[in-house]
This record gives C-alpha cells, structure tokens and sequence, in this order.
C-alpha cells in the first residue's frame, strides 16, 4: 500500500530549487518551461537542490545552508558544477551537455521511492554564534528588544515615517533569495513594511571565465554583427519581463515571455507588441508598478543604464555613436511615461525595435569598440551598468515599501553574469 | 439519528463539500494558467496533479525554525480551514436546506471572515521567520480596508430579506436575483473575497514577492495544508457569494444543489481567471481604493437596496 502511495507521489512535478550559478542564469530560467519539474521560491518547498554552474567561494557555505533547509527526503543535482560547500553532499553530477530535467526526474523518483537515501545536513544545527543576550526571550537590549543576542541584531525601536517609534527589524536577504539574481545580498532594516535602509553587501556569482561572454561583451573588442546583437537584446529584454511578471505574481504570462524570447525571429515586432498588450492588460502598469520621484529620476537619466536612464529622461544611448546604426535609422526609444512603469514600457518598446532592427541591418556589423551598449546600458572595459547600478540601490529603495523596493531593483535588470565577464575583460 | 452522529454526518459534508470545491479549483486554477500562457492543456496531468502533490506532500517531512512558536505553527492551517467549514455550514442547498441555519447567519460568516487575519497573522507570526512576518504584518495592513466593504456588501443582501439569515436570504431572491437587485455587490463582494483568501491580484501576505510569505517556511504537510486550507476559504468565499448574489439554488430544470455548484463554481473560475490575468495590487494603491472608492460604492448599494423597500 505505502509503494502505492509512494509511486504516485513520484508522479507529481519534481519541486526544485535552483541556484543559479555563474553564467547559467538563463539555462535555468528555461527550466521554468520544463515539463515534470517545478521551480519553487523557498527551499522549504523542494526536493531537489540543483546548482547550475560555478558558485563563487563565499557562496558555498550559503548553498550548504540552503541545502539544508530542504525538507526530507532531499537530493542535489550538481549540473557543471562542484561548489565547495556542497561537497560531501553525496550529490549526483551531470555535466554541462546532460539533460537536467532528465536528470533530476530520475534522482527525484528514486528519492521517493526510496531507492536513494535523503542527504544529511552539511552544517551542524547549533546557534549561529554563542548566547550573549539577557533576557529569557532572547532580546539582549533594553526591554523586550534590541541587541544582538545570538550574533544577529535584533528588532530594536526606530523613527518611521510617520513620526512615530516602531519595531525597525533587521533583514538579510540572498545570496539564494527568488527575487533577487543569486549571488546578490541586501541587507535591510524594515519598519513595517517600509524599508528605511538598505546597502548591498555581496554581488559575487563565480569568476568572469565560468561567466562568459555575451555578444555585448564581445562588441567591445570586435566587430558583431547588428542582427545577431538586436536579437539578442530583444531576447535579454523578453527574459528580464519573464522575470519581472513571475515577481508581480503574472507566473503565466511570464511563461508566455519566455517562450518569446526562445521563438521569436527577426521582423516579428508584431509579436512582441501583442505581448505588450497582453501585459498592458493585466493592469500592472495601473496598480502594481511604484512611482519613481523626481530625485530618483535624476539620479537615474544620466546614469548610463539604458532603458531605465531613458524612461527617467536620458537620452544617452550608445548605438548613436556608431554610423552603422545611424544608417539603419535607428533613434533610441525615449517619452515612454514615469515611473517603474516607463522602465517597463521602454524595454518592450526597445525589444520591438531591436527585432525590426535585426530584419533590416542585413549583414551589418557594428563599426565602434571600447563602448556598447548592452540591454542594461553602457558597457566598457571594466564598466559594468550592474556595478554602477547597485551604488544607486540603497537611495532608490530607501523609503519605498517592500513589493515597491524589490519592483525597483527589478526594472534594472542587474546582471551579475555581466558584471563578472566585464571585470574579467580588463584584467585579461 | 443521534447527535453525536448527526454532528459527524455534517462534518463529512462539509469536508467533502470543501475538499471537492478546493480540487475543482486547483484543477480550473492550472487550466486556466495553461490557457493564459499558450502551453498545451494535458488533462491527465492536470487532474491527477492536485492527488500527486497531496502524496508527496505526506512523503516529505517537516522541517523546523530557529524558535519556532510551535503550537501558533499547527493551529494556523487548522484555524483557517476551519473558518472555512464554519462558513459551509450556513451554505443553503435547497428551501431551508442548510446544515445550520441561526437566524445570526450573517453574522457569523462575517466573523469567519474577520477571524481569517487571525490564522495569517499566526501563520506568518509562529515561524519566527522575517520573511513569513512580513507577510502577516502585509495582511494585518490591508485586512481592516477589505473587511469594511465586505460587511457592507453583505449587508445589502440581508436588507431584501429583512433577515441575517442566510436561508432567509436566499428564499429573498426567488424573484429577482440580488446581483441584478444591487448590481455594486458582487463586483465588490468579489474583489474583497481575493483578498479574504488572498489570491492572484490580492496576494499580499504570500506574495512573490516575499518568496511565498508566510508560507515561506513551510514544507511537506504543513505547506500543503495552508494551501487547501486557502482554497478552501476560497470555495466558501464563492459557495456563499453564489447564495448571497446569484440566486443560490434558484434556477430552472436543474436541481437547486446543481445550480449552487453551477453557481459556485463560475465564481471559482472567475477567481482562477483573476489569478492568471491581474497583477498583484500594490499595498497603498489596494488600501486607497478600499477606503476611497469600496467603502462608499457599498454605502451606496446599501441606500439603494434600502430605497427598494419603500
């Protein structure tokens, strides 16, 4: 009777949790579209661990810690990837070129089945860090809050915005948090909903090798050729709403996003313009999408960071420095309205233009290196958008509730793949 | 019948009642995200996910927190399925047929309703987690603006049939459906019960946002049973619209419990559509609409409904 059970159990979707390692970002955003596995937000809810890619070395002791926060019976897939964290996991390891859907349903099955055994913990379960508070609840200020009894600062009372003294609760988030890139640590203090600080404390993901290159990056040193660039900027712009809709709930018409982005061919702006619609419709630019104010649009329109810099006012853009996009007609995409909105709207109008762009430049290459513009901005030797874009994190979100902050840090579309391959440019 | 079975031949009924509405949604629920994101509809595996996942559910084992308030942590999805079952009971199924039918109906499916913070605000509490703490601290912000408009939806009806009694309500509607008697009450009643079962637009305390909210921490049967225990909340949310607007078992040929599960289950689908179809509502922008514009459309449709009895 238990196999019974057992076997349809084995029969569901194989709930995992990715960590998405260097420069397999997009290899596991596809997973989404798989059949037989389900991507889940919280280690609680999976079976599988699946790192994907080289983690960098301050990520290891975070993926075992996520490891260990899966529920039993647990397994890791390990895809191109040998983080040092998870080495005595007794981990299946695929290579590169493997299925990992294949893979992981059949690690899954045997799991459920029973045939393999569900991995120990890596870490030991104790405190982080001795007890060093003074009261029975484990505050260690004054009162019943405040302190930092167990290494970790506690909740502790705060001005908010309102003129009040509330609880302000101290919040770290990522390497491995959904919504944010893996590899990406805010450390935030909330009141309520409100986040009155913010600072970024790690942006690492692997070494700019294991990162690769884009065709952006590569237009720094050679000519590239326009159409394959277009297109694949518009597939960049369609993959960050896939990741932007999952954040504002629209988990379906995500999909629909990132089916696009695999399909779409050169010429077919119509396309893109429907799914425009489609997410026009949903309301998200009406009721979802927070305002950006005066002082953070400044900050941001001569930032350099493409879409997001024009939709506040730029107009920077650096395919007007090159006569081959000149002769094709090209004027960057700009008066597309305020707020996270325009940055949305901006992107969708750039990836029409980028696919009508891709049909008409023929066999066109690029005639200017040292600077491109990639989909996030302006990219230079050394220069990464992501990098200048996280100095403005902590002003863009400070103030703003949660759901607004993390749809802020969303429409920069941080890319810290990106970041890594453009450090590696100028040491090379 | 003794009571003692009577009181578990009725606790069955409901549990099936639920249990059956809480399936067809999650089934409508994948139909209708297949639909909106042009995969192809596989109907084996769209009905034998739901059985699937419960398995695994009971193959997976809990996992625990730093701290945890045990006790709040088992009786969170607990509390909330059982609002859920107390609001079935007041479902009529035919001309007085309900399991209980107080004269207080109303009143006491508007306090199912206003306990459903209670069971958030636990669930997101007991982990001693900051993610599933936001959470509860999100659905204790919206749940005063939700809980207004809804009484006063409700309200409306009760005034036709000059009783809170749900089966009074219903036998009001024989001539004339309330949705079509105060056309501002289902639209309303609707967007509060998203947010009563906090789903698709109105997903705030589990939202994506917070990487599932308060469930964040849950695994295996304990995440499972928050999950029913909102659909749940959902099917009664719709089975109790569908008696308070749509006419409940009224309707010709069929069967009055046909047309309560008929009426049901289009209110679910709408509410499978919304999921897929409708963006998450930003906190200040859903409490602004409540207070500026919910509050006084219902005031309204309460006037109107009271100028009908003069």
């Amino acid at each position: 009777m238990t196999s019974v059970f057992h076997r349809m159990a084995a029969a569901a979707d194989a709930p995992v949790f990715a960590l998405a390692g260097a420069g397999m970002r997009w290899a596991v955003q596809d997973l989404l579209l798989a059949d037989g596995i389900t991507l889940v937000d919280s280690p609680r809810a999976a079976s599988i661990l699946l790192v994907a890619g080289e983690l960098g070395p301050r990520l290891g002791e975070a993926a075992a810690r996520v490891h260990d926060a899966l529920p039993h019976p647990r397994a890791t897939v390990l895809w191109a990837s040998a983080p040092d964290g998870l080495a005595g996991a007794g981990a299946e390891r695929i290579g590169p070129d493997a299925d990992p859907v294949a893979a992981t349903r059949a690690v899954f099955r045997d799991l459920v089945l029973g045939g393999r055994p569900s991995e120990p913990a890596l870490l030991p379960d104790v405190d982080p860090a001795t007890w060093r508070g003074v009261g029975p609840y484990g505050q260690g200020g004054s009162g019943m809050t405040g302190g930092t009894p167990y290494g970790r600062p506690m909740a502790e009372l705060g001005p908010d915005r309102d003129g009040l003294r509330l609880d302000v609760l101290p919040t770290r988030l990522g390497p491995f948090f959904a919504p944010l890139p893996a590899g990406l640590e805010l450390d935030l203090r909330v009141s309520g909903d409100v986040v009155v600080e913010a600072r970024v404390t790690g942006s690492e993901v692997g070494t700019s090798e294991a990162a690769g290159g884009s065709a952006f990056v590569r237009a720094l040193t050679q000519p590239q050729s326009i159409a394959d660039l277009e297109m694949a900027r518009a597939r960049a712009h369609l993959r960050w709403a896939a990741e932007a809709l999952r954040l504002q709930g629209l988990r379906a018409i995500s999909l629909r996003a990132l089916e696009l982005a695999r399909t779409i061919a050169p010429g077919d702006s119509a396309a893109v313009g429907r799914f425009a619609t489609a997410v026009q419709r949903t309301g998200v630019y009406r009721w979802s999408l927070p305002n950006v104010d005066d002082r953070r649009r400044s900050l941001l329109a001569d930032a350099r960071l493409g879409p997001v810099s024009r939709a506040c006012g730029g107009v920077d853009d650096e395919r007007l420095a090159d006569p081959a996009y000149i002769a094709l007609g090209f004027a960057p995409i700009t008066d597309v309205g305020d707020g996270v909105a325009a940055v949305w709207r901006a992107r969708f109008g750039e990836a029409s233009q980028s696919v009508d762009l891709a049909s008409r430049a023929g066999s066109a290459v690029t005639t200017v290196t040292g600077t491109t513009e990639s989909p996030r901005g302006r990219i230079a030797l050394g220069d990464a958008p992501t990098a200048r874009a996280l100095e403005f994190v902590p002003a863009l979100v400070e103030g703003l509730e949660w759901g607004d902050a993390l749809a802020t840090i969303a429409a920069l579309d941080l890319d810290l793949d990106e970041m890594a391959a453009l450090a590696g440019v100028t040491a090379a | 019948m003794s009571p003692l079975l009577e009181v578990i031949a009725a606790a069955a009924a409901v549990a099936g009642l639920l249990a059956v509405g809480a399936l067809a949604l999650a089934i409508g629920d994948g139909v209708a995200g297949a639909v909106v994101a042009g995969r192809p509809i596989r109907v084996l595996p769209l009905l034998t996910a739901p059985v699937a996942r419960a398995m695994l559910a009971a193959r997976t084992g809990s996992t625990t927190t730093e701290r945890p308030d045990g006790a709040g942590r088992a009786v969170a999805p607990a509390l909330l399925a059982g609002l859920a079952a107390l609001a079935m009971v007041l479902l009529p199924l035919g001309p007085g047929v309900a399991l209980a039918d107080p004269d207080t109906g109303f009143v006491v499916y508007s306090a199912a309703v206003a306990f459903v913070m209670i069971a958030v605000f636990l669930h997101g509490w007991s982990p001693n987690s900051t993610l599933p703490l936001h959470g509860a601290y999100r659905f204790g912000a919206v749940a005063l603006s939700f809980q207004i408009p809804f009484l006063l939806a409700m309200l409306a009806t009760a005034l036709p049939a000059q009783s809170l009694s749900i089966v009074r309500i219903v036998e009001a509607q024989a001539g004339l459906w309330n949705v079509v008697r105060e056309p501002l009450g289902l639209p309303i009643y609707l967007v509060v019960g998203l947010a009563v079962g906090f789903w698709g637009p109105l997903n705030l305390p589990d939202g994506d946002d917070l990487a599932g909210g308060t469930s964040a921490e849950d695994a295996g049967w304990a995440r499972w049973l928050w999950q029913v225990a909102r659909l749940s909340m959902l099917v009664a949310v719709a089975a109790l619209g569908a008696a308070a607007f749509l006419g409940g078992y009224f309707g010709p040929i069929l069967p009055g419990p046909l047309w309560v599960a008929l009426k049901t289950g289009l209110l679910l689908a709408v509410m499978a559509g919304a999921q897929h179809l409708l963006a998450r509502v930003r906190i200040e922008r859903f409490v602004g609409v409540a207070w500026v514009l919910l509050v006084p459309l219902a005031l309204l449709n309460v006037f109107v409904s009271g100028a009908f009895l003069l």
